[in-house]
């Protein structure tokens, strides 16, 4: 009896890539949350003076948490979350923006490719830290240097993982689309972009993440006048020796950008039914805005091309 | 649907091979079993050829090290002959260039353009590709991004046809295939079985009504049933089309059921060693496939195959 259970237990938790509940593992990783606030209030447990680790280093979970309403109210917590987002995602939109098209036209066009390489491999490679001083030169001291931070941090690895699931499509969607008719800028539009669009969108929301960390570093220099954004505020608490705040700031990042990670894995799975699976609600949503453009695409050229399709209907037989 | 020209009796209801066992194989050269199993002329003398091709090399990475020569000195005439389109099977091992044939007719890079020679298509040399020369492919190439409706309309989509019609045309054909139009119009391509991939692939192919069709192994990755039933439903829509079907495979079998003519091929550089007529198929894959005068036919051609690769 005993020992088969401990034969089951072994089973289940040794038996390589095997799969487990949703419940299963958010259990799993509640209780390393549960561990390691068990190990925090236990090190910092005690007066002052008998702690584990002292206070200067680290302060008991009761002292950080109870400063959260302080740092809720006092400090405006939602207005500075909400103003590094506004500038993550307005940086990070301008490197989409500018990226994706680049990155397509570079995975569609080798010679392209090969001419942006240099760029793309010192935009990738270069060390932030130093950007950031001549960014301040570039495009000032104020709001503008931070979301062009952003925006150089990012746009190298949007455009080199565009061009990369460009280049990853099979070779034979295109001899498909070809022989079925297509142009060229068909065979773009209507069967490599969508293809390489969910591989393009899952790195993007990785790097989405990435530059959530990079906003940090841009706010904790501020010059100019501009205000908020978490960065700042934790230079500010360092300044005044706020450990408690700190540190919830600390765990308040990772919970915002865990939110703001299953928000985008929703999109994903919405806009990309034939990977994830389900109904696809965003992709219809996206179709059915498109056809009116798709109406006025047949009355423009359809016309023309009425003529050779009638004749093949009329093909000698 | 009669093809006049065969010189068999009537009362043979199998695959039968007309003629040719006496005609030595003359290498690097298409040997035409002639006489009475030339296709007939059409009335209109001008009605250019479907397919030439006049002495077609395609080399590889010529001057290099890694010089190949995928196919040597390939020609060969598919006539257009009046009320049907012809079904011509190209038979030989892997690598010996028929997808290179296949590949050139269509247009695709790099196979098009050839090293040396000519590739008409209806008395123009070919350009590039197009929808006039649909293509199936042996990998399942659908969308995955879009619904089978959605891929069997594609090519009428890039045509600019609107919507409407479009999904009318789409859904007359998914019918045609054998899918259920209420059930399969919107599903994914991952949802379908290999079979119904192939289905969806052929109808959007065939929708554009194509001259030519270009058929690339489409069955070798099914399952034995499944490969019978789409060769039937093959045959059954390549009549209603009435296009010319080339059509690559290494089962004899299934080249000596589909076929109206058949190319065998020899191995690098690839080359037409012979040409075979063929009577076409008169009932269901699963009954003709077991009679002995069609059995007799696939061996027949096995024996000329190992005859042909002994001696070169």
């Amino acid at each position: 009896m005993n020992s088969s259970f401990l034969d089951r237990l072994l089973r289940n938790w040794l038996t390589l890539r095997k799969p487990l509940s949703r419940w299963q593992a958010l259990g799993l990783g509640m209780s390393c949350v549960l561990l390691c606030l068990a190990g925090w209030w236990f090190v910092t447990l005690g007066a002052y003076e008998s702690r584990i680790v002292g206070p200067l280093t680290l302060p008991s979970p009761a002292e950080t948490f109870g400063k959260f309403s302080e740092l809720w109210n006092d400090f405006a917590l939602t207005r500075n979350i909400l103003v590094t987002l506004r500038r993550v995602s307005i940086g990070f939109a301008l490197a989409l923006a500018v990226g994706v098209p680049i990155g397509v036209a570079a995975g569609c066009f080798p010679r392209l490719h090969a001419f942006l390489s240099p760029l793309i491999m010192l935009g990738r490679n270069v060390p932030l830290a130093a950007v950031l001083p001549l960014m301040i030169f570039i495009f000032g001291a104020g709001e503008k240097n931070k979301v062009m931070f952003i925006f150089v941090a990012a746009v190298a690895f949007v455009i080199s993982d565009a061009a990369r699931a460009i280049m990853d499509v099979s070779a034979r969607y295109i001899d498909t689309a070809y022989t079925l008719g297509a142009s060229r800028w068909q065979t773009i539009s209507k069967v490599l972009v969508p293809l390489a669009a969910p591989t393009i969108f899952s790195a993007c929301r990785q790097m989405f993440g990435l530059a959530f960390g990079y906003i940090m570093l841009a706010e904790s220099i501020k010059i100019a006048d501009e205000v908020g954004g978490l960065g700042y505020q934790i230079q500010i608490f360092q300044r005044r020796g706020f450990r408690e705040h700190i540190y919830l700031i600390i765990l308040v990042i990772p919970v915002v950008a865990l939110v703001i990670d299953q928000m985008l894995a929703w999109i994903q799975r919405q806009l990309f039914p034939h990977v994830y699976g389900g109904d696809g609600m965003l992709r219809a949503l996206v179709r059915i805005t498109l056809i009116p453009w798709e109406h006025l695409k047949s009355l423009l050229f359809y016309r023309r091309l009425a003529a050779p399709a009638a004749a093949t209907e009329e093909r000698p037989k | 649907m009669s093809q006049p020209a065969v010189a068999s009796s009537a009362h043979e209801t199998t695959a039968a091979l007309a003629s040719g066992a006496a005609s030595a194989p003359r290498s690097s050269m298409a040997t035409v079993i002639t006489g009475e199993l030339t296709p007939p002329r059409s009335p209109n003398l001008l009605r250019p050829h479907v397919v030439e091709f006049r002495n077609v090399t395609k080399t590889y990475n010529a001057g290099k090290a890694e010089e190949f020569t995928a196919i040597r000195d390939v020609s060969f005439v598919v006539e257009d002959v009046a009320d049907k389109g012809e079904f011509v099977c190209v038979l030989g091992p892997s690598g010996c260039g028929k997808s290179t044939i296949l590949r050139s007719i269509a247009g695709l890079e790099p196979q098009h353009p050839a090293t040396a020679g000519d590739v008409l298509v209806l008395g123009q040399p070919v350009v590039g590709p197009g929808s006039d020369r649909g293509m199936v492919f042996q990998d399942y190439t659908s969308f995955d991004h879009r619904t089978v409706l959605e891929n069997v309309t594609f090519g009428l989509e890039c045509q600019h046809l609107p919507r409407k019609q479009r999904d009318e045309l789409g859904r007359e054909w998914i019918q045609k295939m054998g899918l259920n139009v209420d059930t399969d119009a919107h599903k994914y391509p991952h949802e379908l079985s290999g079979g119904m991939r192939q289905r969806v692939a052929i109808a959007r192919t065939l929708i554009l009504k194509p001259r030519i069709i270009l058929m690339d192994e489409p069955f070798g990755a099914l399952d034995p049933l499944t490969r019978l039933n789409m060769q039937d439903l093959l045959v059954k829509l390549w009549k209603e089309v009435q296009a010319t079907v080339f059509f690559i495979t290494h089962s004899i079998e299934e080249a000596v059921f589909l076929g109206d003519r058949v190319y065998l091929m020899s191995n690098s550089p690839g080359t037409i060693l012979e040409e075979l007529k063929i009577e076409p198929a008169t009932c269901p894959a699963h009954e003709m496939q077991r009679q002995p005068k069609f059995l007799e036919a696939v061996y027949y051609i096995r024996d000329k195959i190992t005859t042909l690769e002994s001696n070169p």
